[in-house]
C-alpha cells in the first residue's frame, strides 16, 4: 500500500480547556502511517480530553486538528469511534444487533432505515470480535468484556479508516483483552490506523507500535523502543507514585519488545 | 389597620442609610408613599361625607337594591363590576381600604360571596353590615345540601322585596335625618318589585308546559324556577366553582332531546364552553338546539346595556327566555350564533 | 337514559376519540422523553402552559381550543428556551433550573388565569378549566385539532426514531459520527411540549406529564425493544385514556382528566408486577430459583 502523502492524523498545538482550567496545551502531535498507537499517561493527564478534542466532542480552545489533511468535519465516514462504556445507560432496550447497526448510521444519513446490507455488515462485524452468537442479547445482560467488544464492532461497522478507542481495557478481564487486541491487529495489518488511549503500561509496552507520552502536554512520542526510556517515564510519571510498580515492570517490558 | 403610615414613624425602623445622597433618596421615596397612600381618599367612618352617605356594596344586585332605597342621599361603590363572577372573586387590598371608608356595608350573603366570608365578618364588628340573603326567614330558601342556601334569591322578585326592609333600616340608622325619605322610597321599591313578579309569572305562563324548561350553565335559577313555574336545569352545579362531568352533558343532551327544548342560554359570567358541546351532542341525534341568549345571572348589566337595575335584569331574562321557548317548535339551524 | 347508552352517546365518542389520540401520541412521544431523560424539561413545559394560554386570550380575546393551545406552544417553547438558557450561561443545575422555571412560570400562570375574571375582564371565566382539563366541553372541531395533532407528533417520532434512538443511547458516539445532538434533542423536546399543550384540554396542565411518562415507563417492562416500547407505549396511553373517558363518561361528577391518569397508573403498577422477565414477581421467581437473570457469554465473568 503506497504510503498517504498527508499525516493521517496532525495534532497542530492543540489546547483544552474546561472554563478557565487548560486540560491539555500545545500538543503538537503528527501520526503519518497505519499503526497501533497508544496515547499513555498517568491519570488525569488528559488522554481522554485529546481524543474528545480530535473527535469535536470538546471545543479547542486552541490550535487544530487535521485528519488526511482535511477538518473532520469533511472526512466523518472515514473516522471511526469506541467510547468509554460508562458514558452509556446499559439498560437501554437495544440488542447487540440494533448497537452494532448504529455503527452503519453515518453512511445511511437521515430517515432511512438499516436494510438487508447494512444488517449482514453488522453481522461479519459481529463475528470478528466473537459475538455472533449473542446478537439479540439485550446490552445490559452482557460482562463488561462483552460490552467492549459490542462497542468495537459498531465502529468496525463504520468502516473507517482511522479508529480511536477510548480505554478500551479498562474493567474488561483479560481474555476479552487479548480478543479485542488480535481484532485492532488485523485492522491495522489491514492498513488503518488505530489510536488508543491506555492506562496500562505492561501491556502498552507489548502492543503499541507507537507511542505518545501525555501529561497535559506530549512528553514523549515515538517509536515505543525508543519512547518508554526510564527517563522519558520519569518525566511523565513524575508524581504519580502509585505507578511506580507499572513504571519498573515497562522498562523490563522494554527489554523484551523488538 | 396595616394601611396606617403615621409620619413620626418615617425615619425610624432600624434602617440605616449609608451616606447623605442615600439618607434623601429614602426620605424622598418614603414621602412619596406616605402621598400614594394619603391620596387613597380614606376618611373617618362616621362623619357622613358631603351630607351623602358611604355604602360600599359587594354585587351590582345588591348596589342597585341600595340605589333604589337610599336614592341621592348615598354614594354606592360596588367592588364587584358587572360580569364578574361573585362566587369566586377574591378581594385585593384596594377593596379592604375601601370598605373601610364605607359607613355601611351590604352584601348578597348566603355564601353568594364565598371568598369574602371572613372579611366581612371582620367588618361587622366595627360597622353596620346588613347580609340580606341571611335577612330572609330560613323556610324560604331553597337548600344545597352540606347545610347551605342557594343564595340566587333575587330571582325571586317578591322573596327578595322582603330583604329591602332590613336595608332600608340600616340605611335609616345609618342617616337618621333622611330616615323617613328612605323608608318611603323603600315601600315604593317592594311595590314594585310585588308587580314585577306579578308580570313575570304571567310570561312565562305563555311557553307551552313541555317545553317550559330552562338549561344555562350554572344553577343560578332555582328561585326563579320555583317562583314563576318553569323547569330549570343547570350545566354545572350551584357554584361555578364545580366543573361539568361527561356524564352531565350526556344526561343533558337526553333531557334536550326527549323533551324537545328549542334553546339553552348561557351567562354573562360563567363560561360557555360546556354550552357547545352540549348543542353538538343533541345537533348529533337529530335535534338542534339553539342559543336562546345570554342571561344575567350573578351580575347585572353594565352601563347602556338596559339591565343596569334588578328590575330591568329580570324583565330582559324573561323576554329573552319567553322569545327563545315560546315562539319555535323547534330552533332553527340559522338561529344558532 | 342507562349506562350504556352514556358509553355511546355523541359526546362520549368525541371526547374518546380526542383523548385517546393524545394519549397514544402522548406515549409515542413520552417514550422519547423517557429514553433521553427528558422528563423534567417536559413538567417545566407543562407548568408554563398557563401563562400561555392567558396570554393568548389578553391578546386576541378569542376563546377557542386552537387560539389558546398556539398561546400554550409558545409558553411552552419559552419555558424549555430558559431552561436552555440557564443551562448555559449560569451554574444552576438542571433540577433546580426546573424548579425555578416551574414555580415562576406556574404561579404567573395561576394569576392570570384565576384573576382575569375576577380583574373584570369579559367571558374570561372558564380558563382555569386548563388546569384539570375540561373533556366535557370538546367539540367535534377541537378532537379533529387534537387528532390532528396526534397525528403530526405519531409521523414526526417515526421519522426520526432512528436518530432519536442513537442520541439517547449514546450521545457522544452521535457528535463523534456526525449527528447534531443538539438539534434532535431539540426536536425531541420540541415534541413533548407539542403534546404536553395538545394533553392540556384533556387532562390539564396539572397532570400532563403523567400521561407523556407513564405509560413509557409501564411498556419498559414489557419489551427490551425500542420500536416494540414506543408502540406498546402509545397503546397503553390509549388504553388508559378510553378507560378514563368511559369511566367519567357513566358516573356524574367525575372529572375525565384525573380517571385517565389513575388508569395509566393502574397500568404502570400491573407491568410492574405481573410482566415476564422484568416484573416484579417473576424477578422473585427467579431469584428463589437461584438463576440470575444476566448471564456470563461463556468468555469470562458474567455480570457487568
Amino acid at each position: 500500500m503506497t504510503p498517504p502523502t498527508r499525516p493521517i492524523v496532525e495534532f497542530h498545538d492543540v489546547t483544552v480547556a474546561y472554563g478557565r482550567r487548560p486540560v491539555v496545551w500545545n500538543v503538537d502531535l503528527v501520526i503519518d502511517e497505519p499503526c497501533l498507537f497508544g496515547i499513555i499517561g498517568p491519570n488525569g493527564a488528559g488522554k481522554s480530553t485529546l481524543l474528545k478534542a480530535a473527535l469535536g466532542l470538546v471545543p479547542l480552545v486552541g490550535g487544530e486538528v487535521r485528519f488526511f489533511g482535511e477538518p473532520l468535519g469533511r472526512v466523518r465516514s472515514r473516522v471511526g469511534y469506541v467510547p468509554q462504556r460508562e458514558t452509556v445507560d446499559w439498560d437501554f432496550p437495544v440488542n447487540v444487533m440494533d448497537v452494532v447497526l448504529m455503527g452503519t448510521y453515518g453512511r445511511l444519513g437521515w430517515f432511512r432505515r438499516p436494510g438487508d446490507r447494512e444488517r449482514r455488515l453488522a453481522r461479519e462485524c459481529l463475528e470478528r470480535v466473537g459475538l455472533a452468537d449473542v446478537a439479540g442479547r439485550q446490552i445490559g445482560r452482557l460482562s463488561g468484556g462483552q460490552q467492549q467488544r459490542v462497542f468495537l464492532a459498531r465502529a468496525l461497522a463504520q468502516q473507517a479508516d482511522v479508529y480511536f478507542l477510548d480505554e478500551p481495557m479498562a474493567g474488561v478481564d483479560v481474555r476479552s483483552q487479548e480478543r479485542i487486541f488480535h481484532v485492532l491487529d488485523d485492522l491495522k495489518a489491514a492498513g488503518r490506523l488505530v489510536v488508543v488511549v491506555h492506562h496500562d503500561l505492561r501491556t502498552a509496552a507489548e502492543w503499541f507500535d507507537r507511542v505518545a507520552l501525555v501529561d497535559r502536554r506530549v512528553v514523549a512520542a515515538g517509536r515505543t523502543i525508543d519512547t518508554l526510556t526510564p527517563e522519558n517515564l520519569q518525566r511523565t510519571y513524575a508524581g504519580h507514585v502509585d505507578v511506580l510498580d507499572e513504571l519498573a515492570q515497562a522498562i523490563a517490558a522494554r527489554g523484551r519488545t523488538p | 389597620m396595616i394601611f396606617d403610615f403615621p409620619k413620626n414613624e418615617v425615619a425610624g425602623g432600624g434602617f440605616r442609610p449609608w451616606n447623605p445622597a442615600a439618607r434623601w433618596i429614602v426620605f424622598a421615596a418614603w414621602g412619596l408613599v406616605l402621598l400614594a397612600a394619603g391620596c387613597g381618599g380614606r376618611k373617618p367612618p362616621g362623619a357622613v361625607d358631603g351630607g351623602l352617605l358611604r355604602v360600599v356594596a359587594t354585587t351590582t344586585v345588591v348596589a342597585d337594591l341600595v340605589r333604589q332605597v337610599g336614592g341621592d342621599r348615598v354614594t354606592v361603590d360596588c367592588l364587584m363590576a358587572p360580569g364578574i363572577d361573585p362566587h369566586s372573586y377574591k378581594p385585593t387590598p384596594r377593596d379592604a381600604d375601601r370598605l373601610a371608608g364605607a359607613d355601611l356595608v351590604v352584601a348578597s350573603g348566603l355564601h353568594l360571596e364565598g371568598k369574602l366570608t371572613d372579611l366581612l365578618e371582620r367588618l361587622g364588628r366595627s360597622r353596620p353590615v346588613v347580609l340580606v340573603g341571611d335577612s330572609l326567614p330560613e323556610g324560604d330558601l331553597i337548600t344545597v345540601g352540606g347545610g347551605l342556601f342557594d343564595p340566587h334569591v333575587w330571582f325571586d322578585a317578591r322573596l327578595w322585596s322582603r330583604g329591602v326592609a332590613p336595608v332600608a333600616e340600616a340605611v335609616a340608622a345609618a342617616d337618621p335625618a333622611h330616615a323617613d325619605a328612605h323608608r318611603d322610597r323603600a315601600a315604593a321599591y317592594v311595590a314594585r318589585l310585588v308587580a314585577l313578579d306579578e308580570r313575570l309569572r304571567t310570561q312565562i305562563a305563555t311557553i307551552p308546559a313541555s317545553r317550559r324548561v330552562l338549561v344555562t350553565a350554572h344553577d343560578a335559577f332555582r328561585y326563579f324556577g320555583r317562583a314563576y313555574g318553569i323547569e330549570v336545569v343547570g350545566v354545572q352545579g350551584t357554584s361555578t366553582e364545580s366543573e361539568a362531568g361527561l356524564a352531565d352533558i350526556n344526561r343533558l343532551v337526553d333531557l334536550v332531546v326527549s323533551r324537545g327544548i328549542p334553546a339553552v342560554f348561557i351567562e354573562t359570567s360563567v363560561s360557555d364552553r360546556s354550552v357547545a358541546a352540549l348543542r353538538e351532542g343533541a345537533t348529533a341525534r337529530g335535534h338542534d338546539v339553539g342559543v336562546g341568549g345570554t342571561l344575567y345571572s350573578d351580575s347585572l348589566g353594565g352601563p347602556a346595556s338596559g339591565a343596569e337595575t334588578l328590575e330591568s335584569a329580570l324583565e330582559a331574562n324573561t323576554a329573552a327566555i319567553v322569545e327563545a321557548l315560546a315562539d319555535r317548535p323547534a330552533a332553527r339551524a340559522e338561529d344558532a350564533p | 337514559m342507562t349506562s350504556a347508552a352514556g358509553i355511546l352517546s355523541y359526546n362520549t365518542v368525541v371526547v374518546a376519540v380526542g383523548v385517546a389520540a393524545v394519549g397514544f401520541a402522548a406515549g409515542v412521544v413520552g417514550s422519547l422523553c423517557v429514553l433521553r431523560k427528558r422528563a423534567l424539561a417536559g413538567d417545566a413545559a407543562a407548568h408554563a402552559t398557563l401563562v400561555g394560554v392567558a396570554c393568548a386570550f389578553l391578546a386576541t380575546g378569542r376563546r377557542d381550543l386552537a387560539t389558546l393551545l398556539a398561546g400554550a406552544l409558545v409558553a411552552a417553547c419559552a419555558g424549555l428556551g430558559m431552561l436552555v438558557l440557564m443551562r448555559r450561561f449560569t451554574r444552576t443545575r438542571d433540577d433546580a433550573a426546573t424548579a425555578l422555571v416551574i414555580g415562576v412560570s406556574f404561579g404567573l400562570g395561576i394569576t392570570l388565569v384565576s384573576g382575569l375574571p375576577a380583574w373584570g375582564y369579559a367571558n374570561s371565566a372558564g380558563l382555569e378549566q386548563f388546569l384539570l382539563g375540561h373533556t366535557a366541553a370538546l367539540t367535534a372541531r377541537d378532537a379533529w385539532l387534537l387528532g390532528a395533532v396526534a397525528i403530526v407528533a405519531v409521523a414526526a417520532v417515526a421519522a426520526i426514531l432512528k436518530e432519536a434512538t442513537l442520541v439517547a443511547f449514546d450521545a457522544a458516539f452521535a457528535a463523534a459520527t456526525g449527528w447534531p445532538v443538539s438539534g434532535i434533542d431539540y426536536a425531541i423536546v420540541g415534541l413533548v411540549a407539542l403534546m404536553v399543550v395538545a394533553g392540556l384540554p384533556a387532562v390539564g396542565a396539572v397532570l400532563v406529564t403523567a400521561l407523556v411518562v407513564i405509560p413509557p415507563v409501564a411498556a419498559r417492562f414489557w419489551t427490551d425493544r425500542v420500536g416494540t416500547m414506543v408502540v406498546l407505549s402509545g397503546l397503553i396511553g390509549l388504553a388508559a385514556a378510553a378507560v378514563g373517558v368511559g369511566v367519567s363518561a357513566t358516573r356524574p361528577g367525575l372529572a375525565t382528566g384525573p380517571l385517565v391518569v389513575i388508569a395509566a397508573a393502574v397500568a404502570f403498577g400491573f407491568s410492574f408486577l405481573c410482566a415476564p422477565q422484568r416484573g416484579w414477581i417473576a424477578r422473585r421467581a427467579e431469584a428463589a430459583r437461584g438463576l440470575t437473570v444476566r448471564q456470563g457469554g461463556g468468555d469470562g465473568e458474567a455480570g457487568r
